[in-house]
């Protein structure tokens, strides 16, 4: 029993780390996504290849590749060194931008998806009203794009609940990280197989309660189609 | 008086010309009927008049005064062009409802966008009910319009237009998205428009409809006026080759 709550305990730290990287990656991504996807509808082409060669290499290449480089690159290349600061800090700065730019990508392409998907007669029939396009916006097209975007969001966001997982790979304490810590040795025991299985618990259970959420979010715009 | 006068408005989408020289002059309280086949630049036209399209050339003038010209650009202002446009409503061939508001909302949203301090809302919504009574749907004020048929969307549609009084309301063929047994309702509500005086311009293909409702017919093809005249006379009895041979694939199908 001691065993086990000194193991939750440190799962339960490293999952902390988890939940912050999560929602750091959300709060980061979900605008700059928007600022991708209006590059990717950009009338002037320069930018928009620009942009769509950027979410290319972004999307075709793995997230693990990509924290490695940005964390150890430019270090590599810069006169100055590194630009991330040194220690735990600077390891979840990096991997906060990481996460932050592959999941823009992602985003911007379903943010593209959603405002094309909203019919050219919805915007007509705004400006024939007299509506400005920024009425047009918010009071007509908005609601419609929201709706179209939120099942695949929601997709993503639960993606991104695992991959997170992945930020091991430059150290980040995370809850896999934590769990694998007891199979050497970590607070006291060693040898210790379950905690890292132990943590498939948590990302249920936090994927689950997304699931509600997002269906609940579903079922709110459900009453127009 | 000529409370619409279009002269020789031109259209080009890139090498294709869809109007040529377009020139029509429209009476308060007349309706117009706009026929000829798909292609023919109809649509395009109205467009035109709704500011959803920049003619190439000519100019539209409503009650004598200049609101688009061509070839002077301070007719093309966006914000003036948002004011300018009212003296047009438009009924699309789709409906084009707002899905996320109620039938009455859907009335409503332009004049409730426009009630700066929100001082007239109630009359607004009276006025938004008392459009969808006149179209026969005080019962479906409350509806989402995927709660609602084709010709009740349709209707909405129509009185959402009216809502703004405009001084010309359009139609582009407004029963041609609708399954047949649909057309009837709407082609009356346009038809009691016409007794009430409405100006209207009709895109249709309803040649029975156009004969019957409309004052005036104007038959275009391949973007150009071909025939111009009293309904009866065009459709019933045309002068121009052209107009027959359309209208007699018509009778055929």
């Amino acid at each position: 029993m001691e065993q086990f709550t000194t193991v939750i305990g440190a799962l339960n730290v490293g999952f902390y780390q988890t939940l912050k990287l999560f929602f750091v990656t959300l709060l980061g991504s979900i605008p700059l996504g928007l600022v991708v996807s209006f590059g990717s509808m950009s009338r002037f082409a320069p930018l928009r290849w620009l942009t769509r060669t950027v979410v290319w290499v972004i999307r075709g290449t793995p997230l693990m590749l990509q924290l490695y480089i940005i964390f150890f690159i430019p270090g590599m290349v810069l006169p100055g060194g590194s630009p991330w600061p040194a220690g735990y800090s600077g390891r979840f700065l990096a991997a906060s931008v990481a996460f932050i730019i592959n999941y823009a990508c992602y985003f911007s392409e379903i943010y593209r998806g959603g405002i094309q998907g909203v019919p050219a007669g919805q915007q007509e029939a705004g400006l024939v009203l007299g509506l400005t396009k920024r009425q047009i916006f918010f009071k007509v097209t908005l609601l419609q794009m929201v709706k179209r975007i939120v099942p695949p969001m929601s997709n993503e966001i639960i993606t991104l609940v695992k991959d997170t997982s992945l930020a091991t790979v430059i150290s980040i304490q995370e809850i896999i990280w934590a769990g694998k810590a007891f199979l050497k040795s970590s607070h006291g025991y060693s040898g210790l197989m379950w905690p890292m299985f132990f943590t498939g618990v948590y990302f249920l259970a936090f994927s689950g309660v997304l699931t509600l959420l997002f269906d609940a979010l579903e079922k709110k715009l459900d009453y127009f189609k | 008086m000529a409370l619409l006068e279009v002269k020789n408005i031109e259209k080009h989408f890139g090498d294709t010309q869809v109007l040529r020289d377009i020139s029509f002059s429209l009476t308060e309280g007349q309706a117009l009927a706009i026929i000829g086949s798909s292609g023919s630049g109809k649509t395009t036209l109205l467009r035109c008049l709704n500011f959803l399209e920049t003619p190439d050339s000519g100019t539209i003038a409503v009650r004598d005064k200049v609101i688009f010209d061509a070839a002077d650009p301070t007719t093309q202002l966006e914000g003036e062009v948002r004011e300018k446009r009212l003296h047009f409503g438009l009924v699309f061939q789709n409906f084009n409802l707002f899905p996320q508001y109620t039938a009455l909302q859907n009335v409503t949203l332009a004049l409730h966008l426009r009630d700066e301090g929100n001082k007239h809302r109630e009359a607004i919504d009276d006025r938004g009910r008392e459009l969808l009574e006149q179209m026969g749907l005080a019962d479906r004020a409350g509806h989402y319009p995927h709660q609602l048929s084709g010709g009740q969307q349709q209707r909405v549609a129509i009185a959402r237009a009216l809502a703004l009084k405009p001084d010309i309301l359009c139609f582009d063929e407004p029963t041609s998205a609708l399954d047949p047994e649909l057309t009837g309702e709407v082609l009356k509500v346009i038809r009691g428009l016409a007794e009430q005086k409405t100006t209207m311009i009709i895109v249709t293909h309803e040649m029975a409809f156009a004969r019957d409702v409309a004052d005036e017919v104007i038959f275009m093809d391949e973007g150009v006026i071909v025939e111009q005249g009293p309904a009866r006379e065009v459709i019933g009895n045309p002068r121009e080759e052209r107009t027959r041979q359309f209208l007699s694939r018509y009778s055929e199908t």
